[in-house]
């Protein structure tokens, strides 16, 4: 298994009597992208800025690297690199001066190679003379990106990283965010775009009022929580519906032409129905199968469904 | 310790104001000499001498201390909380800096504004009445701990203010008047009672009267008074801005 890069204990942080983040636990591994997912104040940036050094925790527990942040909360901040959520720069610097800026306060010397090639990788070389502000809206976006990035950070924390950007730009990120993770990168991620976890993260979390409710494999939880519909269309209506599919408590639409049924985890596969009513010789005009998305698994997370079959949070 | 990160941070400070020139430099300079012209010319007609030394010459250090206060104050207070304002403080803030070492970037490059202000303030003064020099080494203590301390002073207000005018309140209400008050223009031992007695409790006429010790060899006051205040308000400020930057204070969520 690979090594761990954070490890958070029983975090905790309050605002003036205010719960935002209540006893967390989390562990990220070495190479992993963990998507933090959440409703809008349900404690993701509270999370990431505790352990960014940006929120002062009430306590718990933060080891980065290793290392406890009450002990040393500078020297593992060399290998960290944040996008935060809010559009920030600085008017006076261009694009390729802001980035050196960056390498600097990392510790690292000038560095032009470097900055070309994460400018070229987030579409920015253009504008490397341009001066901050500038850059339009999703400018600005890539250039947060870049500056998160340019010091070669072991552990990279998007906060939102596509919020406002163009699709071109998304799908350009989730190139370079894989061959981030290939390379050994560490990321997590929090996003409102549901498809943008589940194209790239390996594990989620689902974070609400502050508490943790769920870590797991995106594989795991999709088979745990996801369900398949299958909706099978018939050229006249039947009389009724057949028994071979009362077994698997398929349900017939009110005219008696839709049969639809619901494959979860631990119920027979779709495939024994639609062969069941084949080999019944039935007049099949449709056959149609959707997938649970994140975003569906998100809601039923958020509704309660995981306190019923809770596990622990692994690692 | 970050040397790099500190490095890149004064640097970047020298680079923010030398950017816009005209604002940092020229503008501070060119109120700082319209002082000299008009209230040393118009007063200087009138009054020959004070405390011994020709008129003009005499608020020649005043002037020069209001150069590097108000421009090392102005600097770090503008930058960091501009910073604040702006949401770059985050980029500072991760990145693996401690208290130190953002200090020692936003001090740096105050002191070097208001270093530059006051010693080109002093260049134009110099046109007019000569070049004056009696105690070099007071003068270059006087220069470097005033521009310190102001800087970090500046770094203080930066934290604590969260409003615009919060962060013009001190140099208007305290730091203007103060000085004005503070013998820039005239000795505050010729003030008529009880003025000359409420002066006294003005740290600041220890400073302008030192830096005149240092630059004219003549002060009301023994310039280690003045040299003793400025170090006991450097550690003070030293101190409570380590400690603030430490907590996070009004920096962190």
């Amino acid at each position: 298994m690979s090594p761990t890069v954070l490890e958070v204990q029983g975090l905790s942080k309050t605002y003036a009597g205010l719960t935002a983040l209540a006893e967390v636990n989390l562990s990220i591994r070495q190479g992993e992208i963990f998507a933090l997912l959440g409703p809008n104040g349900a404690g993701k940036t509270t999370l990431i800025g505790a352990v960014c050094g940006l929120v002062k925790k009430t306590h718990g527990r933060i080891l980065l690297f290793g290392k406890d942040l009450d002990d040393d909360p500078v020297s593992p901040r060399y290998d960290v690199g944040l996008v935060p959520q809010e559009l920030n720069f600085d008017p006076f610097f261009t694009v390729a001066e802001s980035l050196h800026i960056q390498l600097g306060y990392y510790g690292r010397p000038r560095d032009e190679a470097r900055v070309d090639e994460v400018l070229t990788a987030l579409n920015l070389q253009n504008k490397k003379d341009a001066l901050t502000r500038a850059l339009s809206g999703g400018m600005k976006r890539r250039l947060l990106i870049a500056k998160a990035l340019v010091h070669r950070p072991k552990l990279v924390f998007l906060d939102e990283p596509t919020a406002g950007v163009d699709v071109e730009l998304r799908r350009d990120l989730w190139t370079y965010v894989r061959k981030l993770a290939a390379e050994g990168t560490t990321i997590v991620l929090t996003t409102h775009y549901l498809e943008e976890a589940e194209e790239l993260a390996d594990r989620v979390g689902v974070i609400n009022e502050g508490r943790l409710l769920l870590v797991e494999d995106k594989a795991s939880v999709m088979r745990r929580f996801g369900e398949r519909r299958l909706v099978v269309t018939f050229e006249q209506p039947l009389a009724e519906l057949p028994e071979a599919a009362r077994r698997f408590n398929a349900t017939l639409s009110e005219e008696r032409r839709t049969l639809t049924y619901l494959e979860r985890e631990g119920t027979p596969p779709s495939g024994e129905l639609l062969r069941a009513l084949y080999s019944l010789g039935l007049p099949i005009s449709d056959v149609e199968t959707r997938h649970s998305r994140l975003e569906d698994v998100l809601i039923e997370v958020l509704r309660g469904r995981p306190q019923r079959e809770a596990r622990a949070p692994a690692p | 310790m970050n040397t790099l990160g500190m490095k890149t941070l004064f640097e970047k400070e020298v680079r923010r104001f030398m950017r816009v020139p005209g604002q940092t430099i020229l503008s501070p300079l060119i109120s700082t000499t319209l002082y000299f012209i008009i209230f040393g010319y118009s007063i200087s007609s009138r009054v020959s001498e004070v405390e011994g030394v020709p008129y003009l010459p005499f608020i020649v250090p005043g002037l020069v201390f209001l150069g590097i206060a108000n421009n090392s104050f102005l600097n770090s207070s503008s930058s960091l909380f501009i910073t604040k304002i702006q949401g770059t403080v985050v980029d500072l803030l991760v990145a693996p800096m401690g208290p130190g070492e953002l200090m020692a970037g936003f001090i740096g490059g105050a002191m070097v504004r208001g270093l530059a202000v006051g010693g080109l303030t002093w260049g134009v003064a110099a046109l007019f009445t000569g070049f004056s020099l009696q105690h070099a080494g007071v003068a270059a203590y006087f220069f470097f701990i005033s521009s310190y301390v102001f800087s970090v002073l500046g770094m203080m207000a930066a934290l604590w203010a969260e409003k615009f005018e919060q962060i013009n309140f001190f140099p208007t209400f305290v730091m203007m008047p103060l000085t004005f008050l503070g013998g820039v223009f005239y000795s505050v031992r010729e003030l008529p009672a009880p003025w000359d007695q409420i002066s006294l409790f003005n740290p600041m006429v220890y400073m302008v009267e030192g830096l005149r010790y240092g630059m004219l060899g003549r002060s009301i006051f023994p310039p280690a008074l003045g040299g003793g205040i400025l170090l006991l308000l450097a550690l003070v400020a030293t101190g409570v801005t380590y400690m603030a930057l430490r907590s996070g204070y009004k920096m962190k969520a």
